[in-house]
């Protein structure tokens, strides 16, 4: 946290983003329902939508770059220095980059907060919204497993740029980041649900603008399933890359 | 017979930095199919999007094909031959210009067209097939979109000189001009029927965004005179102003004298 606390330009030209997007976000979807002269679509209404995507964009541009981190450390044999020391590797990458991430957490949803309230007021479901915080908590959880699991497999194949980047569209189309996926089609939308990526960006976003005790149920739920797949996969698969760990330079 | 001779200085730079590129072939492919398949990736969206809404405010998914198209081209060029379009605040902060001042050549065309960047030409290329696919397979359609995506390049290079160039003035001024370079493509990316007045106007002058997509997009769906004449209009000023600004700036400038080597 005090890392991220020495780089406030970069901490708030972050921010600077989230206001961008948020405000374009804003134009787009007020003209939208607009044009269909709905106050609801699929359950959700403009106020809902926007509050939806302020958290979702939160969630994700509050995120660290973790998978770039991991795999440099295996490519460039620092990794040899953190793996000796009397601590879980996996563990101290996660709390680097929890400092880091709450902060930027904290400077998105001020700033994206503040954005949405003036365009469309407070949000929609208060004091029950802050069921938010544990299921972004979660939600953060799940993707560092996937993305510590992309990280890792540089014990394998070195570079992994790849599919850090095939992961990032993943999210950001069947994660729900750019659109609910309560707009998808019913096709898509029952295959996203059953993906972990709509339980790293939809499931606190949805949460936030409808905290029902059913919707928490399934969200969370699908969160604490998948935390526990790929938890053991992650596991398995960091044991698995300690054998093929080779060390450059000295 | 000046002029002639900086097109054929230019096309050797460019061919150099292809050439150089190459060198390293898997990555430069890498680099332009990854790029194509990002925008694909991204456009995902807007096939959702139009599935559901079918049309706002007259825009549709073709317009958006053609709209996609000419910002995803025009910026695709820029970047690749004009790469250094987004270090010239590192370069001028740095005390790099040393190199340029130092030969016979226009300092800001040679310092902007001595990087290319291999993903600028996937960003171009995936501008044409959108196109394309929005089914507008006239010649004077793809006329227009030439002449659309050449004036908007002019535009997005010379906005970024601008914000780059205020390193003469504040030292570190890269992070500010990522950030006009972002506020430039995602305002580039919609309608602008979703705009209000007063955004329209800021559309037009401060983010000149208008001139690389929407206005564009709307000139390829139908020849207008006024439009035609809005976006010259608009790449002339923008280019004026920013030769003003960098050369204003490098009177400005204070020689880094350190020794460097360029490769």
């Amino acid at each position: 946290m005090i890392n991220a606390l020495a780089y406030p330009a970069d901490l708030f030209s972050r921010s600077f983003v989230m206001i961008l997007f948020m405000w374009v976000f804003f134009q787009l979807w007020r003209v939208t329902y607009g044009s269909t002269g709905q106050e609801s679509i699929s359950g959700l209404t403009l106020k809902d939508t926007l509050w939806y995507l302020m958290i979702a964009e939160t969630v994700i541009l509050s995120k660290p770059r973790l998978g770039r981190e991991i795999s440099t450390q295996v490519k460039d044999g620092s990794v040899a220095y953190l793996l000796n020391k009397p601590y879980n590797f996996l563990l101290y990458q996660l709390s680097v980059s929890i400092g880091e991430t709450l902060m930027r957490m904290v400077v998105n949803l001020v700033f994206g907060g503040a954005i949405v309230w003036l365009a469309v007021g407070p949000p929609p479901q208060m004091p029950a919204g802050l069921i938010v915080f544990p299921a972004i908590l979660l939600a953060w959880l799940v993707d560092f497993c996937m993305v510590a699991l992309i990280g890792l497999f540089a014990f394998v194949i070195e570079d992994v740029s790849a599919f850090e980047w095939i992961y990032s569209k993943l999210v950001l189309v069947l994660g729900g980041v750019l659109l609910p996926l309560d707009f998808f089609p019913d096709w898509l939308r029952t295959a996203s649900l059953s993906l972990p990526f709509a339980y790293t960006t939809y499931a606190p976003a949805r949460l936030f603008v409808e905290p029902t005790l059913e919707g928490a149920m399934a969200l969370i739920g699908g969160q604490l399933a998948w935390l526990a797949i790929l938890g053991l996969l992650l596991a398995f698969v960091f044991n698995r890359g300690m054998q093929h760990l080779v060390i450059n330079g000295g | 017979m000046h002029i002639k001779s900086e097109l054929r200085f230019l096309s050797a730079l460019w061919r150099a930095n292809f050439l150089s590129l190459m060198e390293y072939r898997a990555s430069f492919i890498m680099a332009v199919f990854g790029m194509m398949l990002n925008n694909a990736a991204y456009f995902i969206f807007w096939f959702i999007f139009f599935d559901r809404f079918e049309k706002v405010q007259g825009w549709g998914l073709s317009d958006m094909f053609v709209l996609f198209g000419s910002v995803a081209s025009a910026f695709g060029l820029s970047v690749f031959l004009f790469g250094n379009v987004h270090f010239l605040a590192d370069i001028i902060a740095g005390g790099r210009l040393d190199y340029y001042l130092s030969l016979p050549r226009p300092v800001l065309l040679h310092s902007l067209a001595s990087r290319s960047s291999a993903s600028g030409l996937g960003d171009f290329i995936y501008g044409f097939i959108s196109f394309l696919l929005a089914g507008q397979f006239t010649v004077d359609a793809m006329g227009r979109f030439l002449l659309g995506m050449l004036l908007g390049a002019v535009v997005f290079v010379s906005f970024q000189v601008i914000a780059q160039s205020l390193a003469f003035w504040v030292g570190n001024a890269s992070m500010i001009a990522a950030q006009a370079s972002n506020a430039i493509v995602t305002f580039a990316l919609y309608p602008l029927t979703l705009f209000d007045g007063t955004a329209k106007l800021i559309l037009f002058t401060v983010i000149p965004a208008a001139f690389i997509g929407a206005v564009p997009a709307e000139f390829v769906r139908a020849f207008s005179l006024d439009r035609l004449i809005l976006m010259v209009a608009g790449a002339i000023t923008m280019l004026s102003l920013a030769v003003f600004m960098f050369y204003r700036g490098l009177r400005r400038y204070e020689s880094g004298s350190a020794i460097q080597v360029q490769v």
